[in-house]
């Protein structure tokens, strides 16, 4: 695969000339051979566990299908989007011509009643742009679900100054998965992304986040019981003054499993009063799976507060005795633990149905 | 109730236990007592099964069962309590929700169904209103910033709602202030029935005026060193540690 160059410098009008100068005089390449264990490994053969294609939530969720065929979907081209937008990142592998140069729909969320719907990204090969800009809150539902499936997706959200809006991902029971995902927020506006990977073979998704000003931005990630290797690369940039990120991640590996978190947050020198959070934790089963987690700031404002932190751990054997001391047994205390410490991603999802789906989908997978 | 013989365990090569002896009969409470470090939480955590201990000569009797034979889930789920000293927390677990899977755990080896929603819910409003903790109390996670007073009696809850025949209280005591103090004590001796035993470990004379032992034992550097009724505690209180281990 071919990292597209060029995007790599991109000269934007967001960027202050400070920042300008610092992503010009530095080697895009600098850390690429050492990180290399962070990308999915393309061409090992791995099958998921088992399929949950027939899942019983998930019929109720597609229920929810955003009816497309009644609008005529314009179709955009993403290199002039992406053209006009401000990420520099070295990190990207999707950026790579083919994805670029497939053409797009363009969704306008405004022109649509409900307020939650589900879109089926699996069987996708055309990128997506969605656009919103009222303020209307809405939650969409991306379901990647699908085992045969192996076509990267791209999907770029542009909210406007106000709009409101939940994005839920379900990246389940894939052979091979790539969710290229790229925001782009107006002031005052508010994104939550919350994404739920189990029993993948191999992902990786990467999210850039562009902040405005009095921006909210919400990235959560959960991932368990994938084999192979799952990456998520963030990349969350503030670009003007006074906006928030949280961000947090959990992971749970086992059976020789790799996951790999990344994430950056960047906030440019204008960005005064930036808020900003990121917590990868992982949980090792055993001790022939690897979590590499690799929190990164980049800050070139002064008035700020930015934290992170990253944990990679085992499950704690005094809670397993505590529960044993109570007569619930060591494989039940686990199941227990793991959700425990999973289900913190899954508090935030605005709407209370598929909050409930969510942790009880959770709670069908860990069983 | 419970049999331990010439007990020696020891922890990483360094011997704790050194030959306990102990008998304690159906319907009986009986008091341990001993400086820091002598091994009290030793004995409890033994009882318990906790791994870690290495069990170098002796033997524990439970009704009749070799008890070291039995994992710790299976000895709570055959009645042995233990109330920990220091409770453990539990980040993301509700407290209702661990209780209840405590009891549907115990109900699952007795062979009986789960316990339905409604019984549960009175089960626990009875029992938690008896010890004072609140409806909000059970719905934070298991022991996260509770104080320390609130762990101990979320302890004797747990022990209430699983209603074991032997019970062993590390130091419930400590932390508690007087009123907790009482309200624990009534709520233990409410469980007290001819057909289970307690063993209470305990630094101070004051708990045992409301859980009054039946026998009073002092253990020093790892073995039983004195016994007798309730005056020995009396007398511990006046005469401290070294006095009464030296007189044995
Ligand atoms: N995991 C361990 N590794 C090494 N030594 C230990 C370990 N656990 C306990 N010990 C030691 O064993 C001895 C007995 O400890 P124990 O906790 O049983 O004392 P205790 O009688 O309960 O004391 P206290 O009254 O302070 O609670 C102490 O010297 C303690 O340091
Ligand atoms: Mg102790």
């Amino acid at each position: 695969m071919e990292i597209n160059k060029e995007n790599n410098h991109k000269s934007v009008e967001d960027i202050s000339a400070k920042t300008q100068y610092i992503i010009e005089n530095q080697n895009p390449f600098r850390n690429f051979k050492l990180e290399n264990y962070k990308y999915a490994q393309l061409h090992k053969k791995i099958i998921p566990k088992n399929s949950v294609r027939d899942f019983k939530y998930f019929r109720d969720i597609k229920d929810l299908s955003l009816d497309l065929s009644t609008k005529s979907l314009k179709s955009v081209n993403l290199r002039s989007t992406l053209d006009n937008w401000s990420f520099y990142s070295n990190d990207s592998y999707f950026r790579v011509e083919s994805l670029i140069e497939r053409s797009g729909s363009l969704i306008p969320l405004d022109e649509f009643e409900q307020s939650i719907f589900s879109l089926d990204i699996s069987k996708m090969t055309e990128n997506i742009t969605i656009t919103k800009k009222k303020e209307k809150h809405q939650t969409i539902i991306l379901l990647n679900t699908n085992v045969e499936d192996e076509v990267p997706k791209s999907i770029l959200i542009d909210l406007s100054d106000n709009s409101n809006l939940d994005i839920i991902h379900y990246n389940i029971s894939n052979h091979k998965s790539f969710l290229y995902f790229e925001s782009k927020q107006g002031n005052h506006s508010k994104l939550n992304f919350i994404t739920f990977q189990s029993n993948n073979a191999h992902t990786r998704n990467e999210y850039f986040a562009s902040l405005g000003s009095h921006c909210h931005f919400e990235l959560s990630g959960l991932n368990f019981d994938n084999v192979g290797v799952n990456d998520n690369y963030s990349f969350i940039q503030h670009l003007k003054p006074s906006s928030s990120s949280r961000e947090v991640f959990k992971s749970i590996v086992d059976k020789g499993a790799i996951t790999n978190f990344q994430g950056k947050i960047y906030v440019d020198s204008i960005a005064q009063k930036t808020d900003g959070y990121q917590m990868s934790r992982s949980l090792l089963l055993d001790d022939i799976s690897k979590a590499n987690n690799k929190p990164e700031l980049e800050i070139y404002a002064d008035d700020v507060k930015c934290s992170h932190g990253s944990t990679v751990s085992q499950i704690n054997k005094d809670q397993i005795y505590y529960f044993n001391s109570r007569g619930i047994n060591k494989n039940e205390a686990q199941k227990i633990l793991q959700k425990a410490f999973l289900s913190e991603t899954l508090e935030n999802i605005s709407s209370v149905e598929l909050k409930d789906f969510s942790l009880k989908l959770l709670d069908n997978l860990i069983n | 109730m419970l049999e331990i013989k010439n007990l020696c365990v020891s922890i990483e090569d360094k011997q704790i236990l050194k030959g306990m002896n102990l008998k304690i009969n159906d319907g009986e409470v009986h008091a341990l007592m001993g400086p820091n470090g002598s091994g009290k939480s030793t004995l409890s955590y033994v009882l318990s099964g906790k791994e870690g201990y290495e069990i170098v000569s002796g033997s524990i009797h439970y009704n009749g069962r070799d008890l070291l034979n039995l994992d710790v889930d299976e000895r709570a789920n055959e009645g042995i309590f233990l109330a920990f000293q220091y409770p453990m927390e539990i980040p993301g677990v509700q407290t209702s929700f661990f209780l209840k899977t405590a009891i549907n755990a115990k109900r699952k080896y007795q062979g009986l169904d789960e316990i339905d929603a409604l019984e549960f819910a009175k089960l626990i409003k009875s029992k938690a209103g008896d010890l004072d903790i609140s409806p909000e109390m059970l719905k934070r996670d298991l022991n996260v910033n509770y104080s320390g007073g609130e762990k101990k009696k979320q302890e004797i809850l747990q022990m209430s709602l699983l209603d074991p025949s032997m019970a062993i209280l590390d130091e419930t005591d400590s932390g508690l202030d007087i009123d907790a103090l009482r309200i624990v004590s009534e709520g233990v001796n409410k469980l007290r029935t001819p057909n289970n035993a307690f063993l209470v470990i305990t630094h101070y004379q004051r708990l045992l005026n409301y859980i009054k032992p039946d026998f009073v034992h002092i253990i020093a550097d790892g073995k039983i060193v004195k016994s007798g009724d309730f005056s020995l505690a009396l007398e511990l209180e006046e005469k401290g540690y070294d006095e009464i281990s030296k007189s044995a």
